[in-house]
């Protein structure tokens, strides 16, 4: 019996990569199931990105091909999808969205010596625990929570009531944000609870919400329940103003809360492509438009454009596909490089550094005004 | 020679050389889940397959067997196959406080209460209750099992580790049914009335049967921590008891071969209609419907029982 | 008080959703005693159909606000009444006599089908009712204002159960509908079609369910295609707390579930919400094992 263990392990690690003329990326993304929605922007926006690397001839002088497995938004499919993904010869992999199912799927990377960048993945502990071949582009919990706390501050708010969702991200960020509060300003934070996401009707929480008198409400979870929150707050006459973390940022809040709602709304988020300076940003929204025929719907599907550019960009530096190689490369030697959602570089254990978040108001009109430029 | 030991030794010898015949991890990694699914399904499949009990929130006991394996492992540093049994014993010991009191419901009004428990189960491990289950970010850093020095990692690892408790699984779960015990079970579910009259206790009955199924859930419940390290409420939502409550149906409740072939398909077919890409849910769901419809009574429904010198009955499976 | 008051209402007004939704749950039941978990889907077809139409044809600019929306609620209630009959042909008819169980995996899979058919034609992406098709300012009721559309969206809920009770109470194809859920072998030998009660029955549910999937798009603006599971395991819950197959009891239980999670909600805990309503739902069943109307019927598994 011993001998079969040791031959099928054996079988196991000559499944080595072996590339010929292409460069297989694997997107881990949940295409079915409620982020389905996710899911797809970051198919479309990475295989987008994909063509047009190709168009100008590919990475050391190879084709990329992506490889996109569905996740399902779920743990145990998440494991299996990174299985899947790690025996089909990928030199990377792009995502995933939500922090537990990004989780599920680390321990099989490393195994691997497979290089994994998640895009939605922001809760602290993914990068404190001393993995080699992670990495992400979107920011950690933490820093956002840090930001909120001051920007938070800096308006002069001093009665806070913060609600979350209960899923890994918006609890994180709520709890951070409550601790940070504390550390920067004396305000206090006068409601802590969540609300159920997927639900429409929110006005038992807002009433709770308006009997405990804060000055502002953040809201960590996602936009369509901050849309939700917003119209049945105009609704039952509440005028007190609310902040939202970077899941709100998405244009369809707008849509949902209407116009007159969601404006005043504040939220935080890495630059959006709309504000990007770059002729690069402006021509990427321009093509995804005209080839999908509608805009992306939020910032984490475009971070997966942006993990693709840094790993396409990090293969053509360190001159090779070899997880080693790349991953040091990404560690040490990529520094500022020029993506949809500014500049990214990554620290040692693989977060992005630099000052990613800005505040954003929205305005009369419902577009999306960056306030602190 | 009997025809079914015969398929039954083919199976084995075949699943048993799978990894050395198939070295793809990704599909050692589906039987894996076919495997775990296939325990929990025969667990849920003693309490609503032979006992009739409508359980639809399975998903709590393979909830609290995970979470006991993975608290008591990452504070205390116990390594995670000792847990096995005192995972199961958590489960068991919930399961007997919570049907106690509800175990006499009939029919769907016990499924409504089971969902009930599974929700407050669910949203109590995510409001991180007695600071112990972490919330929504669950529990990581679950250390891998170890047999005789050897670290199970790989997937053809747990394969044999997963397989090995299936089997075992298998056996009990025959052996049960064979007894005293699962005769007196049958007999409740097929005439409650009938069986109270003959003197079976059925609420100890009944209970007794709750209890075992939910044991082995959270035995299973530690396999899974054990596999994937790190588990977060999410993965015991009420979805979780539908799939575990429609592969006993599916494969025919009752029937141990059908449990096993119900959970080849319910968690082998997604995976097979991956290529559908956005709609392979789709397929799946009518692949679920026209299952039904071609072997209404699942796809291997159990035997009447035979007994020595009694001719069998025509349509005595009711 | 006032805080009391407000949160009651709240109650009520989901509540009242919920028990439109398990009025259809709890008519199927009655009759064919299946658990229909398609119907939440039916639910959510309904509220995309109901925008697909308005985009066709705006309804309330030459129907009139209130006309228009009955106008289209008619529409959508008879297409999906449609899709129920459809449904019932193609995934319950061929199990009819076979183990209970069975047909419930069978509606599992119609749900995941149905599901997964809407996310492919509309997308996964949250789609938005226009704002403003119908009037909505606040009106002050017991010292609290509550918006407009809230109260209406009540009172059509009411209107639509009372409608429903009268039709099974007085009418003859009501008296039908109560014998076949009675003892369908017995209705037959009565000279009642069972067939055609049962597609009569998958008439009302999924075109009950369909208006409220648009009344839900019209009122909270945003749908989505996973919306239906969600509604569904209420309205399936409150069928089931009010006595299942009992149409009084879906409007009770309903009204109660909505209430009850609110009051959670309200003096307890927000993250906690469901849990405590599960948790009450359970302590009325352990007092009233069938149901709160539910009668004392022998039945087996």
């Amino acid at each position: 019996m011993k001998k079969v263990l040791c031959f099928a392990a054996a079988l196991c690690f000559m499944a080595a990569p072996a590339f010929a003329e292409t460069i297989r990326i694997g997107l881990m993304a949940p295409m079915t199931g409620s982020w389905a929605s996710e899911g797809q922007d970051m198919r479309d926006i990475v295989t987008l990105l994909a063509e047009e690397l190709n168009a100008k001839g590919g990475v050391l002088g190879k084709r990329v091909e992506i490889v996109v497995e569905d996740d399902a938004g779920d743990p145990r499919a998440a494991a299996l999808a990174a299985q899947r993904l790690a025996t089909r010869n990928v030199a990377a992999v792009i995502g995933t969205y939500g922090s537990s199912v990004a989780e599920a799927a680390q321990n099989i990377y490393d195994d691997y010596d497979i290089i994994q960048v998640a895009n939605g993945a922001t809760s602290n502990r993914l990068t404190e625990k001393g993995l080699n071949f992670f990495f992400r582009t979107c920011p950690r919990n933490d820093e956002q929570a840090m930001v909120a706390a001051n920007a938070l501050k800096s308006m002069g708010f001093s009665k806070i009531a913060i609600l979350h969702d209960n899923t890994s991200y918006a609890r994180g960020l709520a709890d951070d944000a409550r601790k940070f509060i504390g550390e920067v300003s004396d305000a206090k934070v006068v409601f802590f609870n969540a609300l159920t996401p997927g639900e429409r009707d929110f006005n038992t929480v807002l009433t709770r919400m308006r009997a405990s008198d804060p000055d502002v409400i953040l809201f960590t979870g996602y936009y369509p329940e901050a849309g939700l929150l917003l119209r049945q707050k105009m609704e039952m006459g509440w005028d007190v103003p609310m902040m939202g973390g970077d899941a709100t940022n998405n244009p369809d809040l707008v849509e949902i809360a209407g116009r007159q709602a969601a404006s005043g709304f504040y939220f935080l988020s890495p630059p959006v492509p709309q504000d990007l300076p770059t002729d690069e940003a402006r021509a990427f929204l321009a093509a995804f438009e005209k080839k999908y025929n509608k805009l992306p719907g939020s910032i984490w599907a475009v971070l997966a454009g942006d993990a693709f550019t840094a790993i396409v960009t990090a293969i053509e530096g360190a001159g090779s596909t070899d997880s080693k190689k790349v991953a040091d490369y990404m560690r040490t030697r990529l520094k500022d490089m020029p993506a949809l959602t500014g500049t990214i570089s990554f620290n040692s254990v693989g977060d992005r550094i630099g000052d990613v978040y800005r505040v954003y108001q929205v305005n009369a009109e419902g577009a999306f005004v960056l306030m602190n430029p | 020679m009997n025809k079914n030991a015969f398929i039954i030794s083919v199976l084995l010898a075949f699943f048993a050389c799978f990894p050395v015949l198939f070295s793809n991890p990704y599909w050692i990694g589906v039987l894996n889940d076919i495997w775990l699914y296939a325990i929990l399904g025969l667990s849920l499949n003693w309490i609503v397959g032979h006992t009739g009990l409508f359980n639809l929130g399975h998903a709590a006991y393979y909830a609290v067997g995970a979470y006991t394996a993975a608290i008591l492992s990452t504070r205390y540093n116990i390594p995670i196959l000792w847990l096995l049994p005192v995972a199961g014993a958590a489960a068991g010991l919930f399961a007997l406080a919570v049907a106690r009191p509800i175990i006499h419901l009939r029919g769907d009004y016990l499924a409504i209460v089971t969902i009930g428990v599974g929700e407050i189960v669910r949203i109590a491990l995510e409001n991180d209750i007695f600071g112990l289950t972490g919330g929504s970010n669950g529990i990581f850093g679950i250390p891998r099992p170890e047999i005789f020095d050897m670290r199970i990692r790989r997937p053809w690892q747990f394969y044999y580790l997963i397989g090995g408790f299936l089997l075992i699984t298998i056996w009990f779960f025959y052996r049960l049914e064979q007894s005293r015990f699962g005769r007196a079970l049958n007999y409740i579910k097929e005439d409650e009335t009938a069986a109270e009259g003959s003197g079976i206790n059925t609420a100890w009955y009944k209970l007794a049967a709750f209890v075992i199924g939910a044991v082995w859930a959270g035995m299973a419940g530690t396999l899974f921590a054990a596999k994937m390290t790190i588990i977060s409420p999410g993965s015991f939502n009420f979805w979780e008891s539908v799939l575990i409550f429609a592969i006993v149906i599916l494969g025919g409740a009752g029937s141990i071969p059908g449990v096993i072939l119900g959970a080849f398909l319910l968690v082998g077919l997604p995976e097979f209609f991956r290529n559908f890409a956005d709609a392979r849910m789709l397929f799946f769901g009518a692949a679920m419907v026209l299952m039904m419809i071609f072997r209404n009574k699942g796809l291997l429904p159990p035997l009447a029982r035979k007994y020595a010198g009694v001719p069998r009955v025509k349509g005595g499976d009711a | 008080m006032d805080f009391f008051l407000q949160q009651l209402f709240n109650g009520l007004a989901v509540g009242g959703i919920y028990a439109l939704v398990a009025l259809g749950y709890t008519m199927v039941y009655g009759v064919m005693k299946l658990m229909n978990f398609a119907h939440g889907e039916l639910f959510t077809m309904g509220a995309f159909l109901g925008l697909t139409l308005l985009g066709v044809f705006s309804f309330t600019e030459v129907l009139g606000p209130f006309g228009g929306i009955f106008v289209l609620i008619l529409m959508v209630m008879g297409m999906v009444a449609i899709m129920g009959v459809l449904l019932e042909r193609v995934a319950y008819r061929p199990l009819r006599n076979s183990p209970r169980l069975s047909a419930i995996v069978s509606a599992l899979g119609a749900s995941i089908f149905l599901q997964n058919a809407i996310m492919l034609m509309y997308g996964a992406r949250f789609q938005v009712y226009p704002h403003g098709l119908l009037p909505n300012t606040p009106v002050s009721l017991f010292g609290v204002d509550i918006p407009l559309l809230r109260i209406l969206l009540f009172l059509v809920s009411v209107f639509m159960m009372a409608g429903l009770y009268f039709f099974v109470q007085r009418t003859r194809i009501g008296t039908a509908i109560r014998a076949a859920a009675i003892d369908q072998d017995a209705a037959r030998l009565m000279g009642i079609n069972v067939d055609r009660v049962i597609q009569i029955v998958f008439i009302i549910g999924p075109a009950l369910g369909a208006a409220a999937g648009v009344m839900v798009g019209i009122y909270y603006g945003q749908i989505n295609f996973t919306m239906g599971w969600i509604f569904g395991l209420k309205a399936f819950t409150a069928a089931i707390i009010g006595g299942i197959g009992n149409i009084p009891g879906a409007m009770l239980g309903g009204l109660l579930l909505g209430v009850l999670e609110t009051m959670g909600a309200a003096y307890i805990s927000t993250a906690w919400k469901d849990a405590i309503a599960f948790g009450v739902l359970i302590l009325i069943l352990l007092v009233r094992p069938r149901g709160i109307l539910g009668e004392r019927v022998a039945d087996k598994l």
